[in-house]
């Protein structure tokens, strides 16, 4: 792979590196931070790993919790890649070109739809609890509604990036426009959609998860009850049902993504085209009756969407809301994303290097990130408010360690996916061959060519994370989300409403920036 | 290269039968399940998740149990996960008969007007917070609300968020006192959740001193869970009315006239000489239930507007 030099710029396999830098400040205040009251909780917590709770009734309970995350994860995701393909050709301007000969209504849905993207998953499942009750149907309509502005996006941005020949050439030879975009875009958009579709269900369990820690069903609401009332052995019994769950989970979608020949998550921008596209519908058609047999279990109905309340009286002090300190705020708010994005994206390929030269350090690797991707964001900070004081940068380690699970996953899957194709394995293997050490080896070999679609990802990891934030304000003194709690336990109804505002602006300059920075990454 | 498109065009019908067919499926066969009509019928407990879930989920099955065979309705008794969601739930009707605290009580009367106040425990008419330490805190026992001020820069916890024994009377209290939320450690107190997990937290030392509910403080000590040598009581605030049932407005409506007084006369009837009725009393930490009235709560309404959980 070749890589411009840009005279200001350090060697591409160093970017990915740069964002450590965070890490020394942190080192410098963290002693600060660290009150040490809780060590003992957190040994107790650490030894009950081993020892988790099997009692039959506590089992049982962990089970059906378990089974209802699961079955939130997969019907909000089912929904959301129903919709989010629809939302993903509406909005793209190909298909709009092709069709009527003008681009601008794929722009204007498009703008439209950064409105339910910009709102995390929790907002619009607190949202739609005020509206609709306590159901599981608020979970998964939480989880669609965001996801399905997600997937309409990333299946727009691969629809316009396709090659147009061919649908030019049927175009010129007279097929109409519908057929002649299904022919020529639909197979070449179906490995992208579904690869990304696949990373998508992985996203929805944490998310399901996630939603029932903050009481919407499921595993998550044992999880945290466990924690505060700091039963551990209880608690890791649902940890480590989940993670099983979770695990499973990745290599299913691992293996079928290996089989249908679909690229991984930072190559989606690249067109290929998939193999077995029949064994893949059928895959999908089998689906739909475990989605029917799921939504009958969680007992969820369309019917039930129809029974809206209004919400609370709106009691409007504007003035009083305008007088909140929100240039703090946002500035608390945007601290905290720009640490743990650096965190998270510098750190997993600072570990990688650090322990490549030992056989095991990558399985050590594997099992630390996956317990960050386990463990939802908030129970995480619970657990550093045992040693560490509340605040921006404990907040920020917690979201900071949940996506470097997920990070570091996927870097250490592009590694090694990238070790059987031509040029970039090769690398590797002959730096090491001409007496590199593993470190140097796997820093050149290897990063210089995942360097710009690493940290592409990671600008679209870091618009996450601030919507993230939002999730974290259990432990206090972390900007708007912890105002968020409050608001919420107030019926707040006028602080919401900015609080929310607020948010999706944010979220919606933040994408903005991120696009730009990707943009100019991958074009690099 | 194999793609599903480039099948014969026949094929293709059919299959797209088949997927029409199952997406007819998906959206039909929920909505052809059979509703749940008896719950007019079906009288739905629940409380605001102050205790651990296990205290809650040992004691309102029994309470479900007695007011079913007392009314002669059916009663379930349905989980909470927070003070929030509670009132949000008796709001939206989704709950006919919620165990409040004094300040999720009146928000949930001023959301849902015309709620009644069925009863109170005998101990909740002046009901008293205790201001609690790890013993490692160096923290001593005040003389009197002034020094609360000796807890500015600790680390503190107060329970819920929604709490009224747990967080609005404390924090008043504090606040009369001079300290302010942004005076603790880290600029922000903790919000623990729960009595009890207020309690292992200050007695682990994660936070140097806390505030819990006399009723859990007094069942967790008696316990044996609580050991006195790692946390101790530094003070304990004046009397404040606290927990109350309160139930929806139409419950005459539906299960018949009369049907709210029967309600409230099957609580004050709840006697310790009936060994069943013995136990529920027991895990309530009472002696008996006693008539509530609606103004008995004005001055925690009017609290809880002066710290602004009352809008």
């Amino acid at each position: 792979m070749t890589t411009t030099a840009w005279s200001w710029r350090p060697a591409a396999p160093l970017l990915p590196l740069l964002p450590a830098l965070a890490l020394l400040p942190l080192l410098l205040v963290l002693p600060g931070l660290i009150h040490g009251g809780g060590w003992e909780l957190v040994a107790q917590f650490a030894a009950a790993a081993i020892t988790p709770s099997l009692d039959p009734l506590l089992l049982r309970t962990a089970l059906a919790g378990l089974g209802i995350t699961v079955g939130i994860a997969l019907l909000g995701w089912a929904l959301s890649l129903a919709l989010g393909l629809v939302g993903g050709v509406l909005s793209s301007r190909i298909v709009w070109r092709t069709w009527l000969g003008v681009a601008w209504p794929a722009s204007a849905i498009r703008r439209f739809l950064a409105v339910p993207r910009s709102i995390h998953e929790l907002l619009w499942g607190l949202l739609l609890l005020q509206l609709l009750g306590l159901k599981p149907a608020v979970a998964v309509l939480a989880i669609a509604i965001p996801y399905a502005a997600l997937v309409a996006r990333v299946v727009s941005d691969l629809l316009d990036a396709l090659p147009t020949a061919p649908l030019q050439a049927l175009r010129s030879g007279g097929a109409p426009a519908g057929a002649a975009l299904l022919t020529a875009l639909g197979p070449a958009l179906l490995p992208g959609a579904f690869s990304y579709g696949g990373y998508r269900l992985e996203c929805a369990l944490r998310s399901a998860t996630l939603l029932g820690v903050f009481g919407l069903g499921g595993l998550g609401t044992e999880l945290r009850l466990s924690l505060q009332s700091l039963q551990f052995h209880e608690l890791w019994t649902g940890l480590w049902l989940l993670l099983a769950v979770m695990l499973s989970l990745e290599a299913l979608l691992r293996a079928l993504r290996h089989r249908w020949g679909m690229p991984s998550r930072f190559k989606l921008t690249t067109a290929g085209v998939g193999r077995s596209g029949r064994e893949l519908l059928l895959a999908l058609l089998g689906l739909l009756p475990v989605l029917v047999l799921v939504a009958m279990a969680l007992e969820i109905s369309p019917a039930q969407l129809l029974a809206w309340q209004p919400l609370p009286p709106l009691q409007a002090n504007w003035p009083a809301v305008l007088a909140l300190p929100w240039a703090a705020l946002v500035a608390t708010t945007l601290g905290l994303t720009l640490l743990a994005a650096c965190l998270a994206v510098g750190v997993a390929p600072l570990l990688l290097l650090l322990v490549a030269p030992w056989p095991w350090g990558r399985l050590l690797l594997r099992a630390v990130w996956a317990m960050g991707r386990l463990w939802p964001p908030p129970l995480t900070a619970l657990l550093l408010l045992f040693v560490l004081k509340p605040g921006v940068i404990t907040a920020a380690l917690a979201l900071a360690f949940h996506n470097l699970g997920v990070l570091g996953r996927l870097l250490l899957e592009a590694c090694e996916d990238t070790a059987d194709q031509p040029g970039s394995g090769g690398a590797e293997v002959a730096l090491s061959c001409s007496g590199c050490g593993p470190r140097l080896a796997l820093l050149y070999g290897r990063f210089s060519g995942l360097a710009r679609s690493y940290l592409a990802y990671g600008a679209y990891r870091a618009d996450v994370i601030l919507r993230e934030t939002v999730v974290v304000g259990l432990v206090g003194a972390a900007g708007l989300g912890s105002l968020l709690l409050e608001a919420l336990s107030s019926f707040a109804v006028d602080e919401l409403i900015a609080l929310i505002a607020v948010y999706a602006l944010l979220t919606l300059l933040g994408e903005d920036l991120s696009d730009r920075v990707r943009q100019r990454l991958l074009s690099g | 290269m194999r793609s599903p498109f480039r099948l014969p065009a026949l094929r293709r019908r059919k299959r797209s039968r088949v997927v029409l067919t199952g997406l007819a499926l998906l959206l039909l066969l929920p909505a052809l399940l059979p509703r749940a009509e008896a719950q007019q019928r079906l009288l739905r407990i629940s409380a605001i998740p102050d205790q651990k879930p296990e205290t809650l989920n040992r004691l309102y099955p029994l309470l479900a149990n007695e007011l079913s065979r007392s009314l002669g309705v059916p009663v379930r008794y349905v989980a909470v996960t927070d003070y929030t969601a509670a009132v949000s739930a008796f709001r939206r009707g989704d709950l006919d008969l919620v165990w409040f605290g004094a300040l999720t009580g009146v928000q949930a009367r001023l959301q849902k007007p015309g709620a009644k106040v069925i009863a109170q425990r005998d101990i909740d008419a002046s009901f008293q917070s205790l201001f609690i330490a790890n013993t490692a805190s160096g923290i001593k026992p005040l003389r009197n609300q002034k020094g609360l001020t000796a807890l500015m820069g600790k680390r503190f916890t107060f329970g819920s968020e929604s709490s009224t024994s747990g967080r609005l009377m404390p924090q008043y209290y504090l606040g009369q006192a001079g300290v302010k939320l942004r005076h603790f450690a880290g600029g922000a107190p903790g919000f623990s959740g729960s009595h009890d997990a207020t309690i292992a937290l200050v007695q682990s030392g994660a936070y140097q001193a806390g505030v819990v509910n006399e009723e859990v403080w007094q069942s967790s000590l008696s316990s044996g869970r609580t050991d006195p040598k790692k946390v101790a009581v530094i003070w304990r605030t004046p009397g404040y009315p606290n927990y109350h049932w309160l139930a929806q407005p139409n419950l005459d409506q539906r299960f018949g006239r009369g049907f709210t007084t029967r309600l409230q006369s099957t609580f004050m009837n709840l006697n310790a000489s009936n060994p069943r009725q013995a136990q529920i009393l027991d895990l309530f930490g009472a002696k008996r239930f006693i008539p509530a009235s609606q103004r008995q709560y004005d001055p925690i309404e009017k609290v809880g507007r002066e710290i602004g959980k009352i809008r």
